[in-house]
C-alpha cells in the first residue's frame, strides 16, 4: 500500500511541476528576447531606463523621471519665415504672480501684475486669417479642438464635453459656453489657453503659440456668426470690444 | 405592513417639499431661471455652487457677507471689488482679498443690483445634499477595478514544490529505514545497490514509469518548443506603473482624446507620456471618490507639488516628485518607428495597433493580435493579424493588407508620390493598381532601409 501511494505522489509532483513551468507567466517582464543589449542599447531611446545594461548597473543614468516639460526658453524651429518665426517668441504678455500658486507656473517668467487684464488691448491675432487660408486655418483648428478642448467645452463649444456629462467634476461649477465670453478680446482668450484661468490649467506645454492662435480663430467661430466666412463678405468682423 | 406606512410617511414628506418648491418656483421662478444663466455664463469660470476653487464657494455666500454686516456692499463688490477695496467702506473684501492671496477678481460692471441677487437666489435655491452624488458615473463605472498583485504567486508554488520533493524524500528515506530494520527476515534484497533496487522496482511497476517518463519527455519537449516561439513575443507584457491609471475611465467614460495627453504623438517619432501639469489641468478639481482613487490621485498632487490643504481651495508648492512610468511599447534598437508618420500622414487610429483602451480597465498592455482583429477600423480596412503584436511579421503584415488612397489629395505625401508615379513611370502605377488598391508595401512599406537603418 506504502509503495503505491509513493507512485500516486510521484505522478502528482510531475504534473504539477510541469503544468507550474509551463504557466509561470509574469506580466512585469517583457519575456525572451534574442538580444537584450539592442533593446536597452547605449543608444538614447525615449523613456527606455538606460540604468542596467547588459547586467550592469549604472545609477547615475538610471531613470529618474519619464516626462519632462520641454527646458525654458526653448523655440521649437520653425522654417525661415519670419512672420511664422516670430509667433513661435516668447509671449509678451506674462502671467501674473499668483498664478504660481494657482496654475503651478514656477520657474516661468512672471510679472508683479497680471498680464490678463492687459491682454485686452490685444485685439489682433497675429495670425491673420485671409480668404486664402481661412479654410486651411479652421480645419486645423477643428482638428486641436477636437482632441484638446471637446472634453470639456463640448463639440459645439457649449461647455457641455464629455467630462461634464459624465459627472466627473461633480457640482464643481460649471464650463462656460463661448457664446457668453465673446466680448473678451483675441489677446484674453490666447492668454487663458496659455497660461490657464481659473479651473482651466496652463496648456503652453501641450501646444505651441501658433496652434493656440489657430484655437483662437477657431473657437470665434463659435461666438460670432459667419466668422471666418469670406464668400459672403470681404472682411471678417475682427474689432473687438473688452468691457471686462 | 410597516412598509406601506413608511412609504406613505415619505409620500406625504415628499410632496410637502415639492409644494413648498412648487411656491417658492412661482415666487421667483423667472429670476432665478435668470440667474442660473447668468451664474454660467459670468461666475462659474473660478466658482463653484459648493466647493471653494479660484474663488470662493458661492452658496450662501450673501449670507456670510450679511453676517459681517455688510449685506448692501456684495453688490458693490461684484460690479468693481477693486473700488470697494480701494474705498475703505468695507472689512469684509480686504478679508476676501486676503484669504485668496491677493488673487483679483474680474470687474462685472455691467450687471444690475437684480441681476445679481438673481444669481444669489439661484445658487441658495440649489440643494447641498443632492450634489453630494456627483462624479458618481465616474465612480460605478470604475469601482471594480482593483489592483492585484501577481508576482507572489508563481514564488508559493516554487514552495510547494519543494515541499512536496521534501516530503517524497522523507517517505522513501522511512521506507528504506524500514528495509534496513527487516533486512534480515528478507533475503531477497540483500547486497543490492540502490541502482539494483531501482530497476527491480521500475520493472515492477514499468506500466507507471513509462508513463511518467512518456510525460516528462513530452513536456520537456514542449516547453522547448514554446520557450523557442515566446522569444521576442511581449503579448503578455503589461508591466506595472507607479500610478493605476485606468485608461477606461479617462478614455472610455469621460472621452478624452488619446492625443490630448499622448500629445506628441502628432509631431514626433514617440507619442509621448503627460507631463504631470496635463494630469492636474482636471485632476486640481478631480480628488477621486472613495479611498482607493483618492490614494491613486494623491500620489499625482505629490508629483505635481499640489497641496489641496493649502489656502481656501489648494495651492502649489513647487515641491515637486518625478514620476518615472514603464514603457509598455518597446522596439528594439535596430529598428525605426515613428508615430507621427503612421497616425498624420497614415490617418490611422491609435486602437488599431494598441486595442481600444477606453475599455481597458487596468494599466496600459501591449494588446494580443486577436483583440486587434476586433477593431472596427482594422475590419473596415481589411487587415487581419496572425502575427505576434510587436513582431516584425506584424508590421509587414499590415503594410501589406493596408491600402492607401493615393489620389484623394488628403496627404501631401502620398499625393507627391501619385504625381512622380504619373510622371516618371505609368507603368508601375498600372501595375500597382491591378488589384484594384495600392498598398503601402507597393509605396516602400517593404523596403528594409524604411524601418532598419
Amino acid at each position: 500500500m506504502i509503495k503505491k501511494r509513493y507512485i500516486h505522489i510521484c505522478f502528482f509532483a510531475l504534473i504539477s511541476t510541469a503544468m507550474v513551468s509551463s504557466c509561470s507567466s509574469n506580466s512585469d517582464s517583457p519575456g525572451n528576447e534574442y538580444m537584450p543589449d539592442m533593446y536597452r542599447s547605449p543608444a538614447i531611446e525615449a523613456y527606455v531606463d538606460y540604468g542596467e545594461i547588459r547586467g550592469r548597473e549604472n545609477t547615475d543614468v538610471k531613470s529618474k523621471v519619464s516626462a519632462r516639460q520641454t527646458p525654458k526658453y526653448t523655440i521649437p524651429y520653425y522654417g525661415v519665415n519670419k512672420k511664422e518665426v516670430e509667433l513661435m517668441l516668447p509671449n509678451k504678455r506674462k502671467a501674473g504672480m499668483t498664478w504660481r500658486e494657482s496654475h503651478g507656473l514656477y520657474g516661468w517668467d512672471l510679472d508683479t501684475e497680471s498680464g490678463y487684464e492687459n491682454a485686452r488691448m490685444d485685439t489682433i491675432n497675429p495670425l491673420t486669417m485671409t480668404a486664402q487660408n481661412a479654410k486651411t486655418i479652421l480645419k486645423e483648428g477643428k482638428r486641436l479642438y477636437e482632441s484638446m478642448c471637446t472634453h470639456c467645452h463640448g463639440e459645439k463649444g457649449d461647455g457641455n464635453g464629455t467630462m461634464i456629462q459624465s459627472g466627473a467634476y461633480g457640482d464643481l461649477g460649471v464650463v462656460p459656453a463661448y457664446k457668453n465670453l465673446d466680448t473678451l478680446s483675441e489677446g484674453k482668450i490666447f492668454y487663458s489657453i496659455y497660461y490657464g484661468k481659473g479651473y482651466m490649467g496652463a496648456h503652453g506645454s501641450l501646444l505651441d503659440k501658433k496652434e493656440i492662435w489657430t484655437l483662437v480663430h477657431y473657437v470665434r467661430q463659435f461666438q460670432r456668426d459667419g466668422y471666418g466666412n469670406f464668400e459672403e463678405k470681404d472682411e471678417s468682423d475682427s474689432k473687438t470690444t473688452d468691457s471686462k | 405592513m410597516k412598509i406601506p406606512v413608511f412609504q406613505r410617511v415619505v409620500q406625504v414628506l415628499l410632496s410637502v417639499r415639492v409644494m413648498l418648491f412648487i411656491s417658492l418656483m412661482l415666487l421667483c421662478g423667472a429670476s432665478i431661471a435668470q440667474g442660473e444663466g447668468l451664474f454660467k455664463a459670468k461666475c462659474a469660470t473660478c466658482h463653484a455652487v459648493f466647493k471653494n476653487g479660484t474663488g470662493p464657494k458661492l452658496y450662501e455666500a450673501r449670507k456670510r457677507w450679511e453676517d459681517a454686516g455688510e449685506g448692501d456692499l456684495i453688490y458693490e463688490w461684484v460690479r468693481n471689488n477693486a473700488a470697494l477695496r480701494a474705498s475703505g467702506k468695507s472689512v469684509r473684501a480686504l478679508e476676501v482679498f486676503q484669504e485668496y492671496n491677493g488673487s483679483v477678481m474680474s470687474a462685472f460692471g455691467d450687471l444690475t443690483n437684480d441681476q445679481i441677487s438673481s444669481i444669489l437666489d439661484w445658487v441658495d435655491s440649489q440643494d447641498p445634499n443632492a450634489s453630494a452624488g456627483g462624479g458618481n458615473v465616474a465612480q460605478a463605472t470604475s469601482s471594480d477595478m482593483s489592483v492585484e498583485e501577481e508576482e507572489s504567486i508563481p514564488w508559493i508554488w516554487i514552495v510547494m514544490g519543494i515541499m512536496f520533493s521534501i516530503i517524497i524524500m522523507a517517505v522513501g528515506g522511512v521506507r528504506r529505514e524500514l528495509k534496513i530494520a527487516t533486512k534480515e527476515s528478507d533475503k531477497g534484497s540483500e547486497g543490492l545497490t540502490y541502482i539494483d533496487e531501482f530497476k527491480v522496482w521500475a520493472w515492477k511497476y514499468r506500466l507507471y514509469v513509462g508513463l511518467t517518463t512518456l510525460v516528462l519527455v513530452l513536456s520537456l519537449i514542449v516547453g522547448f518548443f514554446q520557450t523557442l516561439y515566446s522569444v521576442n513575443i511581449v503579448e503578455a507584457y503589461q508591466p506595472s506603473q507607479p500610478i493605476a491609471f485606468p485608461h477606461d475611465v479617462h478614455a472610455g467614460v469621460n472621452g478624452i482624446d488619446c492625443k490630448y495627453c499622448h500629445n506628441s504623438v502628432t509631431k514626433s517619432k514617440s507619442a509621448g507620456l503627460p507631463t504631470v501639469n496635463v494630469c492636474m489641468n482636471c485632476h486640481k478639481k478631480i480628488n477621486g471618490e472613495g479611498e482607493e482613487y483618492q490614494g491613486e490621485i494623491a500620489k499625482i498632487y505629490a508629483a505635481a507639488g499640489w497641496d489641496p490643504s493649502r489656502g481656501p481651495s489648494g495651492a502649489y508648492t513647487n515641491q515637486t516628485e518625478p514620476i518615472v512610468w514603464n514603457k509598455v511599447h518597446n522596439l528594439p534598437d535596430h529598428v525605426y518607428f515613428n508615430h507621427s508618420q503612421h497616425v498624420v500622414v497614415g490617418g490611422l487610429d491609435c486602437k488599431q495597433c494598441h486595442g481600444d483602451m477606453a475599455k481597458l480597465n487596468e494599466t496600459a498592455k501591449v494588446q494580443p493580435y486577436q483583440e486587434l482583429n476586433k477593431i472596427e477600423e482594422n475590419i473596415e480596412s481589411k487587415i487581419e493579424f496572425d502575427r505576434a503584436t510587436m513582431t516584425m511579421g506584424w508590421c509587414i503584415q499590415c503594410h501589406e493588407q493596408s491600402s492607401v488612397n493615393i489620389t484623394d489629395g488628403k496627404s501631401g505625401y502620398y499625393t507627391e508620390i501619385h504625381e512622380r508615379l504619373k510622371e516618371n513611370d505609368y507603368n508601375l502605377l498600372t501595375k500597382y493598381n491591378e488589384d484594384g488598391r495600392v498598398s503601402v508595401s507597393e509605396l516602400g512599406g517593404w523596403e528594409c532601409s524604411k524601418c532598419h537603418y
